[in-house]
């Protein structure tokens, strides 16, 4: 399946704002994007990047043995907003490096533990994970009854530059 | 090594990929989108999707690039004289026609990098970019018009840049709603309007190179303009003074984040 994902460079950049602020423990930062979707002719997948929504500072588990790890309520409030509203839910962060980022085996194990919960508020949607860099960006998506996800062909950054950064491999 | 590339190498080691990667839509293929086709087939690009229902007729053998007597004889479809044109150029180009109105087989532009609009009226400008808005798809409207004056006529034009998150076509003043209303009012009995063929290619240039700006900038301190104004006069084009006025303006016709991809979207498994 063909899944591209659009984002304006608008959300893109403030995106990168909030994941490039300081936490008083983590040594990194997360979130989740929330995107409108669309068919492609060739029965693709298009989603739009809508909004960014940060995890709020206290809601980072203080463990050491990895980057950032968000509690439950940080999860209780991305599930709320897929809830009220249509949208796809990507959890996004950042590899501090250039050129395509991959995924890790831990973003991987943790993708699987909580992107099935989107499918029990939104069950008709794509929902996945984003993994960026300074300059690059990969993603996944899990559809609906669908054990393995699917990469995203192409991500777009549609604005002042237009950006097109495309699949290199497989990334799972 | 001198290839087909070497004189544009300038636009960077990506441009290859950018050539082969972008899907190019057109709507309108006769005075602007012509031109438009014709110079993005020589720079490279290989994927194309030309829209447009209407055949050649001679009126239009005086502007459009590619047009010969015996297309209009034929009434050969204006769709296929381009891809004729395109394919001689670059013979590896893959060209898909849409020969019915775009909002008919809409689905297949949202698969489009870019969107140039080539189109006559201000309904059909309104359309395709709100179809554009909504799909995130970066959309750039080339118009140009003769008015009569004191002094004889005067020829103007502009090349719009439609992106996410900046002013659209309303906050520009490109589009009003009285205006679109007396279009409406008129429909049918419009005419045709004057049209030739040098304005339609210097804004055609403008447009392309508005696009390649925002693909390959090829400078660190380029950022293409949303709006290029034309004097068809004085054979002039530049940055148009309303940008000043709304550089902090938030567009309020399409809000960020809102009104984004299929209302009553549903994956299927």
């Amino acid at each position: 399946m063909n899944i591209e994902l659009r984002i304006s460079q608008s959300l893109y950049q403030s995106i990168h704002a909030d994941l490039s602020r300081k936490h008083s423990f983590t040594a990194e930062r997360v979130g989740f994007i929330a995107c409108a979707s669309g068919s492609l002719s060739d029965g693709g997948l298009l989603l739009l990047a809508e909004s960014y929504l940060p995890v709020a500072d206290d809601n980072y588990v203080d463990d050491p043995s990895v980057g950032a790890t968000m509690n439950s309520t940080a999860i209780r409030v991305a599930l709320q907003t897929a809830y009220n509203q249509p949208i796809s839910m990507f959890h996004v962060h950042r590899h501090e490096h250039r050129g395509l980022p991959r995924f890790s085996g831990i973003d991987l194990r943790e993708s699987q533990r909580f992107v099935p919960d989107f499918f029990k508020v939104q069950p008709h949607r794509g929902h996945g994970v984003i993994v960026l860099s300074h300059d690059s960006a990969a993603g996944l998506c899990w559809t609906p009854g669908v054990k393995d996800p699917i990469t995203i062909n192409k991500v777009v950054v549609v604005g002042r530059p237009t950006i097109t950064i495309r699949r290199a491999h497989d990334q799972y | 090594m001198i290839n087909t590339n070497s004189r544009q190498s300038f636009l960077g080691p990506k441009s290859a990929a950018e050539f082969g990667g972008q899907q190019i839509g057109i709507i309108g293929l006769c005075g602007g989108g012509s031109h438009i086709a014709q110079q993005l087939a020589h720079i490279g690009f290989k994927h194309f999707l030309f829209c447009d229902f209407d055949h050649v007729e001679d009126t239009n053998l005086s502007r459009m690039i590619g047009s010969r007597p015996q297309d209009a004889e034929q009434e050969e479809k204006k769709t296929v004289v381009i891809r004729r044109m395109v394919i001689d150029i670059n013979p590896s180009a893959s060209v898909q026609l849409m020969e019915s109105k775009w909002q008919d087989q809409a689905e297949q532009l949202r698969s489009c990098s870019v969107i140039f609009g080539c189109v006559d009226s201000l309904s059909a400008r309104d359309e395709l970019e709100r179809f554009c808005r909504r799909f995130l798809i970066p959309y750039i409207d080339l118009g140009m018009d003769v008015h009569s004056s004191n002094q004889g006529f005067s020829i103007s034009g502009q090349v719009v840049m439609s992106l996410p998150d900046q002013v659209c076509m309303r906050c520009l003043g490109i589009l009003r709603d009285e205006e679109l209303a007396k279009e409406h009012a008129r429909y049918g009995a419009a005419g045709g309007r004057p049209q030739v063929v040098w304005p339609n290619g210097l804004l055609a240039s403008a447009a392309v190179g508005q696009y390649m700006s925002l693909i390959l900038p090829w400078s660190q301190d380029q950022v293409p303009s949303l709006l290029l104004e034309y004097d068809g006069n004085r054979q002039c084009i530049r940055e148009s003074s309303k940008l000043s006025y709304l550089s902090e303006f938030e567009c309020r016709h399409f809000p960020k984040g809102q009104g984004l991809g299929d209302p009553f979207y549903v994956t299927t498994a």
